[in-house]
């Protein structure tokens, strides 16, 4: 069986234009539906079957059966404490599940570093599903989350347009959506935002990024390695082009997702607002795949806080935030993979944050006539631009092959 | 505003830009590009003009300019003012029309040649070999994704015959490059068990070929290189008007001597700045390679195979690699040599019998570039073998194929003389 299914084509998602041809054909029926106010979970349930399928065929059956494990491992885990949870409420038992949680991410993050090659666990898109499950149940211990249905849950974890990069949904969010039909004027709002994100979805994936990603990057990244093992400008004029890259193939791809989701009458949050323009490198990770630095400020940073404080960790509230922001980056940080690189950039961007409120702080004490004008604020975006470009030149892992040869 | 005008207002564009799409892909446009297009083509030595189909099919059919097709690799870049681009600009009738940059091994060529077969029929080429291609894994996966695309797969599909062990061969080394995803990875597997392609099949390639070639013939004329203007126009007129062997074998060996002098390897300043006076760990570093056992014999017959179809009289060169260099590197030069004969025993035993055999030649100064490309001297001497070849008549070819080259016993074979003669006696049909 399994020859059969890897001779069957294999369709990444968003991949190619004819993936969309294919995947709006399928979801017409179901737009057809909603405007009628009407929702075919059935049909629903079939397409992205048919689709995950498609993700993970061919030469990627292992991974479909690791996405298959993985899927009825977490809905056990969750669906066993939201019942337990309607009883008692120990944090033994809830930091234990919350590990559980994310036992198949460490495991999959920290092979590579300890063993050499990939885990047989990993999947494409685990890193999003361990949110989405580690989220509910979190949410689930604070009591957000009222009623939780295994069926409801498994549609959550692998919605079909968010399965692999995200945005990161909550389960709370997404399962009120589901409860209802959108109004026709609502699903139509939704229909005309979405046909807007898919265009310039196709305008940033398939345009803009087809010069980054396959002419100027590669182009850069060949004429640096051609001057030796050493820094040399082109290396600068890596990290520019590779942040683009970056930049426009992950928001081309988070719009399609969330265009797709709109379609299909599930209101998924955006992902990158204009990150670029951000002012400072607080404003900036509200900009910057947003779903996950929420997912991290909510579930890391914030949690670290509330339980500092009720338990008097710390005696100045400014090492506090500093601290609670070294963790929520590095952690991050070791999220991305665990290499020096990922790592480094998660601590760089935890100092950034310490540094930003301290200036807050001195600005406040210190410049009270500094006032912000349009030359100040230019400034302050070209400063946190330039930043955030040399950050993602560590994160790209480009100087990994540039000084050591390796990946 | 009423829901069928809201509706009209959300999708009409939609649907308006999709019609427009379809009609401009589905509308059979008439190709023809300028001689200026023509011109620079030949030169681009570019990815577009190598996978696609109008521009070389419409040089290839020329009737004012006679386009001769050049098959070779990376040497084919060394544009100094004796490439043969240069050379046929001032003293001969024909334009070469260059096919190949750094990482065009056989099989790119054989889809590059399959889709200007008709053209190609009783014409004439010029085919440069160079030993490096024939390494243990052969053409590398992304080298081969780069020169070739989808066009160029489905017109060699298309005609591929299920019962030709070339064809067969041919579908299992796609199969490998490209893996088994999407039509092309399964009509090759098809042919490559010797099963013919359906009647679906063949509509869909039809139809898929339809808009392919409306691409082609729509862009792949847009946005061509400037190496016409940059590289070869400008040297024309720096070589003198009448041709005299000697006196350009001098100023040959003077550009070489001037433009050499930072370096023992007698390698062009600007290549020795930039690729090996920084670079570390050269000396001894090609001590184990060898190209004696390679897919890329199998590639190689199969390109042969090709151009007996089409009766193609071509003329090999193999390429040198230079001397000093290689005693650098500590490349085996035996190693290199018996490489050399292998191919030339392959060629030869099938009735290619024009070989300019350069092998031997990478110790004369001036004749080479850099490491492995000839220059300057080498060019001239190349030009002098190739020219009269096409200006004047030849007698036909007679080629006689022979599968046996396309087995792994073939591929792996060490060349001495006795295995050669072994191999003759118990594989060869004659």
């Amino acid at each position: 069986m399994v020859n059969w299914i890897s001779s069957l084509p294999n369709m990444s998602a968003y991949g190619t234009p004819t993936y969309f041809i294919y995947l709006l054909i399928a979801i017409l029926p179901l737009g057809i539906g909603l405007y009628f106010g009407k929702r075919f979970s059935w049909y629903e349930a079939l397409i992205s079957l048919v689709f995950l399928f498609l993700m993970f065929d061919g030469s990627n059956t292992t991974q479909m059966l690791s996405l298959i494990v993985y899927v009825i491992y977490q809905t056990c885990l969750v669906m066993w404490y939201y019942h337990y949870r309607q009883q008692k409420n120990a944090s033994g038992v809830f930091y234990l599940l919350v590990f559980l949680s994310l036992l198949p991410i460490i495991i999959v993050k920290f092979t590579p570093a300890m063993v050499g090659h990939n885990s047989l666990l990993g999947f494409l898109g685990i890193s999003y599903l361990t949110f989405r499950a580690a989220g509910t149940i979190i949410e689930t211990r604070d009591g957000a989350v009222k009623e939780l249905n295994w069926w409801k849950f498994i549609r959550f974890m692998v919605f079909m347009p968010t399965i692999t990069s995200g945005p990161i949904d909550r389960y709370r969010r997404f399962s009120k959506d589901y409860r209802q039909v959108p109004s026709r004027e609502k699903y139509l709002q939704l229909v005309e935002k979405g046909i807007k994100y898919l265009f310039i979805g196709f305008l940033y994936k398939f345009i803009i990024d087809y010069f980054f990603a396959q002419r100027w990057l590669p182009f850069a990244e060949r004429m640096a390695l051609s001057q030796g093992h050493h820094l040399s400008w082109w290396v600068v004029a890596v990290a520019y082009l590779y942040s683009c890259d970056l930049y426009f193939d992950f928001a081309g791809y988070s719009l399609f997702a969330v265009a797709i989701s709109y379609f299909m009458g599930v209101e998924t949050p955006m992902n990158f607002n204009l990150p670029f323009l951000s002012k400072n490198i607080k404003e900036f990770w509200n900009r910057w795949h947003m779903s996950l630095s929420f997912w991290f400020r909510d579930y890391i940073f914030m949690r670290f806080v509330f339980t500092a404080t009720k338990k008097h960790w710390f005696k100045n509230r400014n090492v506090l935030s500093s601290v609670a922001y070294m963790i929520n980056m590095i952690t991050m940080g070791f999220w991305h993979g665990v290499t020096w690189y990922y790592i480094l950039y998660g601590c760089l961007h935890g100092l950034a944050l310490v540094v930003d409120d301290a200036w807050l702080r001195y600005k406040r004490k210190n410049l009270k006539g500094l006032k912000s004008t349009a030359l100040t604020q230019n400034v302050a975006r070209f400063i946190t631009f330039n930043f955030v470009v040399f950050s993602f030149l560590i994160f790209s892992g480009f100087l990994n092959t540039l000084f050591f040869g390796g990946h | 505003m009423t829901n069928r005008q809201r509706l009209w207002r959300i999708f009409g564009p939609v649907i308006v830009a999709c019609l427009l799409v379809v009609v401009v892909l589905a509308i059979p446009w008439h190709s023809h590009h300028s001689q200026r297009t023509l011109q620079k083509a030949a030169v681009s030595i570019s990815p577009t003009v190598f996978k696609n189909r109008s521009i070389k099919v419409q040089a290839m059919s020329d009737h004012k300019v006679k386009y001769v097709p050049f098959f070779g690799s990376s040497e084919l870049n060394r544009m100094d003012r004796f490439h043969p681009s240069v050379m046929a600009a001032r003293y001969h009738n024909y334009r070469p029309f260059l096919f190949g940059a750094r990482g065009t091994q056989s099989l790119p060529q054989l889809f590059n040649m399959n889709m200007m077969q008709a053209q190609m029929k009783n014409k004439k080429a010029v085919f440069i070999i160079s030993p490096q291609w024939f390494v243990k894994q052969g053409v590398l996966p992304d080298a081969f994704k780069y020169y070739n695309g989808t066009y160029a797969n489905l017109l060699w599909l298309k005609q591929a015959n299920p019962k030709s062990k070339y064809d067969r061969y041919t579908a299992k080394r796609l199969v490998k490059l490209l893996g088994d995803n999407g039509s092309v990875g399964s009509y090759s597997q098809k042919i490559a068990a010797g099963k013919p392609l359906s009647k679906w099949d063949r509509h869909w390639i039809n139809f898929k070929l339809g808009i392919l070639r409306n691409e082609d013939n729509l862009f792949s004329g847009l946005a061509i290189n400037s190496n016409y203007q940059r590289r070869i126009q400008p040297r024309i007129h720096q070589l003198p008007k009448f041709y005299n062997y000697a006196d350009l074998q001098a100023s040959a060996s003077r550009d070489a001597r001037r433009q050499t002098t930072n370096n023992n390897f007698h390698v062009l300043n600007r290549f020795y700045n930039s690729r090996i006076r920084q670079a570390k760990g050269l000396r001894n570093s090609q001590k184990h390679f060898s190209y004696l056992r390679s897919p890329e014999y199998g590639d190689l017959e199969v390109v042969l195979n090709q151009m007996a179809k089409t009766h193609t009289n071509v003329i090999f060169m193999i390429t040198p690699v230079n001397a000093w260099w290689e005693k650098y590197t500590g490349l085996s030069m035996p190693m290199y040599y018996h490489t050399a004969d292998k191919i030339k025993y392959q060629l030869r035993s099938q009735g290619f019998n024009n070989i300019l055999d350069y092998s031997h030649r990478g110790d004369e100064p001036g004749f080479m570039q850099d490491t492995i490309h000839i220059g300057w001297k080498g060019w001239v001497d190349f030009d002098h073998s190739v020219a009269p070849f096409i200006e004047h008549k030849q007698p036909q070819p007679h080629y006689h194929m022979d599968s046996a080259f396309l087995s792994k016993k073939w591929r792996n074979l060490k060349p001495t003389k006795k295995n050669l003669q072994n191999f003759q006696q118990t594989e060869l049909n004659h």
